[in-house]
């Protein structure tokens, strides 16, 4: 016993110390469902994409990304009910999440409904004060469906 | 022991050994600590030690505290309760948000195995171990925050299942204030823990937890005022811990009490660097430099800055170091107004803790972007843009935004220089507002350029001195009695012709520089102002 607690001393005089200090980075990237689920997307296996995501929300239940990642999946499986329930929860959980603006006002595009695109774009224009790829990306979208129409 | 947890115990104790990494040691021995009464069954020989560690645990002195707790297994193997400390010391600073790397919680895990197989005397002791493993039960698949809301939930039934224990009151009124979010501004964990803190104060006005988590709880704008006594008596309390001499500034920069908080500081650092705690040393150096610059004693601000190039002992991958050496630099140029000191300002060493850079980035755009050079402000403009992309790609949201700040800073001054001040106003409006939605990092003691503030000087440019005035009084309630405050709101008062108000601010900045060591041009002028 105590030559085991003498390792034990060994092991723990010599330890590494958390920097007090650090911010909490997003540990739901090292989820293993999580990262089934981008590779289930790169692979555009939708449903698949889906299921993995949907385990990864049991865990991480205030993760925006995951949310949004479950409704670009059911967007992509044209089941747009669906994409605008998770598009909905991942921008009530963070109302700056640039990607859900810029997807949603996709779908709304999609649906026919420009006014629901619009509405996201002011959003867009409202966080992006300096411009971002995801406020440039649903203009253009919107001018390409208006020319369209 | 039965033969089998022999065995077990050996099997973790090699599992244990492998993780051995560097750290240094302090050097010296432990003194006061406070006052601890930790009821534990552990030989006699070894209660008192055992005690110690606790209270060391208490001011998160950690290096000394895992000494200690180790020596007290070494010295009782049937002391299974020191495990607990073990396993609590390896969640780190609980307030700090990260909580352990995957090699520490490997360890921790193994330290609470440990603890199950020596076995305890009592089932307090066996509950309280596993309050603590409620933390890394399935670690590896939960996210920080989720780990802090199951300790935070174990740690309040250690606490119901034991009322008169009041080691567990405490410990669960700190892991309740560690799950405050630095974007919840009603500070709900904060005040609740503040509550159950405060009944403890009465009775242990020397306990050294008692008073670190209460200035934790209030260490928020609106609140921080309750948090002065335990302040002022926590550096005494326990005078040998570093972290005990450095906390009280954080409740003594909430409220501008800039003597108060450089003395602790100091104290700090010189505990600290004696240890051979370098992170800790250059984190009190950073708070003790803005406090210095509050009151215009730059000299001082100028040698503290240049003798932490002899701390040692540093994890430049780290946070608090990185972030301290990049600031302090920063903050001497951009607080004396120190433009072309602020462009030519150097970059930080490398780290691999990402806004490293963003300090000296912000100051040296600032710096071009104030004396007209929007070149160079481009420039670093998109070096900001650059490090807020990497923090976006690492999801880290707080850092991103908090860089995302100084981007519509510089963007709205550079904005001013081309004489387009709409735009200018509406950028620094957006990050006067995106700032206020978040508190500050318990890493700064302030941010470079208060967003708020900033506001107000580009409004005063624009000649606009009674909105710029309205913002300067907003910023005040968050950052009180700053110095560039004073001296903006003297000059927008007096650009209003409100004498009376312009006196005011020239008064309290002539106060506060009451013992500067020099020659600022704000102090001379508000030395002729009230002539």
């Amino acid at each position: 016993m105590r030559s085991a607690a003498a390792m034990v001393l060994l092991a723990f005089a010599a330890a590494v110390h958390a920097d007090p200090y650090e911010a909490d980075p997003d540990l739901a990237a090292q989820d293993a469902d999580y990262a089934a689920g981008k590779r289930a997307v790169d692979a555009k296996d939708w449903t698949s994409a889906v299921d993995r995501f949907k385990r990864a929300a049991v865990r991480h239940p205030e993760n925006a990304d995951v949310q949004n990642y479950i409704g670009y999946s059911y967007r992509n499986l044209k089941n747009y009910d669906a994409a605008f329930t998770y598009y909905k929860r991942a921008i009530e959980l963070d109302p700056r999440h640039r990607g859900a603006h810029e997807y949603i006002g996709e779908t709304y595009l999609l649906v026919g409904d420009v006014a629901g695109a619009e509405r996201h774009l002011k959003a867009l224009r409202e966080i992006c004060l300096l411009g971002c790829e995801e406020m440039k990306d649903l203009e253009q979208a919107i001018v390409k469906y208006r020319a369209t129409r | 022991m039965r033969p089998t947890s022999r065995l077990a115990l050996s099997c973790i104790c090699a599992a244990l050994a492998p993780i051995a990494l560097a750290h240094d040691e302090p050097a010296k021995e432990y003194g006061r600590l406070g006052t601890v009464k930790f009821e534990n069954s552990c030989a006699p020989e070894v209660q008192a030690k055992l005690t110690r560690a606790v209270a060391m645990l208490h001011s998160f002195w950690y290096v000394a505290a895992e000494k200690t707790f180790t020596e007290v297994i070494s010295e009782d193997p049937s002391c299974g309760v020191a495990t607990w400390g073990l396993a609590s010391i390896l969640m780190s600073n609980p307030l700090g948000g990260r909580g352990s790397t995957a090699p520490q919680a490997q360890k921790a895990m193994a330290a609470i195995e440990l603890g199950r197989v020596m076995g305890t005397k009592t089932e307090r002791e066996r509950d309280y171990i596993e309050a603590v493993a409620a933390y890394y039960d399935d670690w590896a698949n939960k996210p920080e925050r989720a780990r802090q809301l199951a300790r935070a939930e174990a740690y309040q039934k250690l606490a119901a299942k034991y009322p008169k224990d009041d080691e567990a009151q405490i410990f669960a009124a700190l892991y309740t204030a560690a799950t405050q979010q630095q974007s919840d501004q009603t500070y709900a964990a904060y005040l609740k823990a503040a509550a159950v803190l405060e009944e403890q104060f009465k009775k242990y006005p020397d306990h050294p937890g008692v008073a670190h988590y209460l200035i934790h709880s209030y260490d928020a704008p609106p609140i921080a005022e309750k948090g002065v006594k335990a302040a002022r008596l926590y550096a005494s309390i326990a005078p040998d811990a570093p972290h005990a001499l450095h906390m009280p500034s954080h409740i003594f920069t909430r409220v501008g009490a800039w003597e108060d908080s450089a003395a602790t500081n100091q104290r700090s650092r010189e505990v600290a660097k004696a240890g051979g705690e370098g992170d800790e040393a250059y984190h009190a150096t950073d708070y003790m430099v803005y406090a210095y610059l509050q009151m215009g004693r730059d000299a001082d601000a100028r040698r503290t800055i240049d003798e932490a190039s002899q701390i040692k002992g540093i994890n430049i991958n780290g946070l608090a170091a990185p972030y301290a050496i990049g600031a302090m630099n920063a903050r001497y140029a951009v607080e004396r107004s120190d433009w072309q000191a602020a462009m030519q300002l150097p970059m930080p060493p490398p780290s691999t803790w990402t806004p490293t850079p963003a300090n000296t980035r912000f100051a040296r755009a600032l710096g071009a972007a104030r004396t007209g050079n929007v070149g160079m402000a481009r420039e670093e403009l998109a070096g900001l843009a650059e490090i807020q992309r990497a923090l976006e790609d690492k999801k880290d949201k707080y850092w991103a935004t908090e860089v995302e700040v100084q981007r519509l800073i510089v963007a709205g001054w550079i904005a001013h220089a081309q004489k387009n001040d709409d735009d200018a106003l509406r950028l620094m409006r957006g990050a006067a507002d995106l700032e206020d939605r978040n508190e500050k990092h318990i890493v700064t003691p302030g941010r470079l350029a208060p967003a708020r503030e900033q506001l107000g000087e580009l409004l005063l440019e624009a000649g606009q001195p009674k909105a710029a005035l309205a913002e300067f009084e907003m910023s005040r309630a968050r950052e009180p009695n700053r110095m560039r405050n004073y001296y903006l709101s003297a000059v927008a008062a007096e650009g209003m012709g409100d004498k009376v108000a312009a006196r005011n601010y020239w008064s309290k900045l002539a106060q506060l520089g009451a013992k500067s060591d020099s020659a600022r041009p704000e102090l001379v002028r508000a030395r002729a102002a009230l002539q």
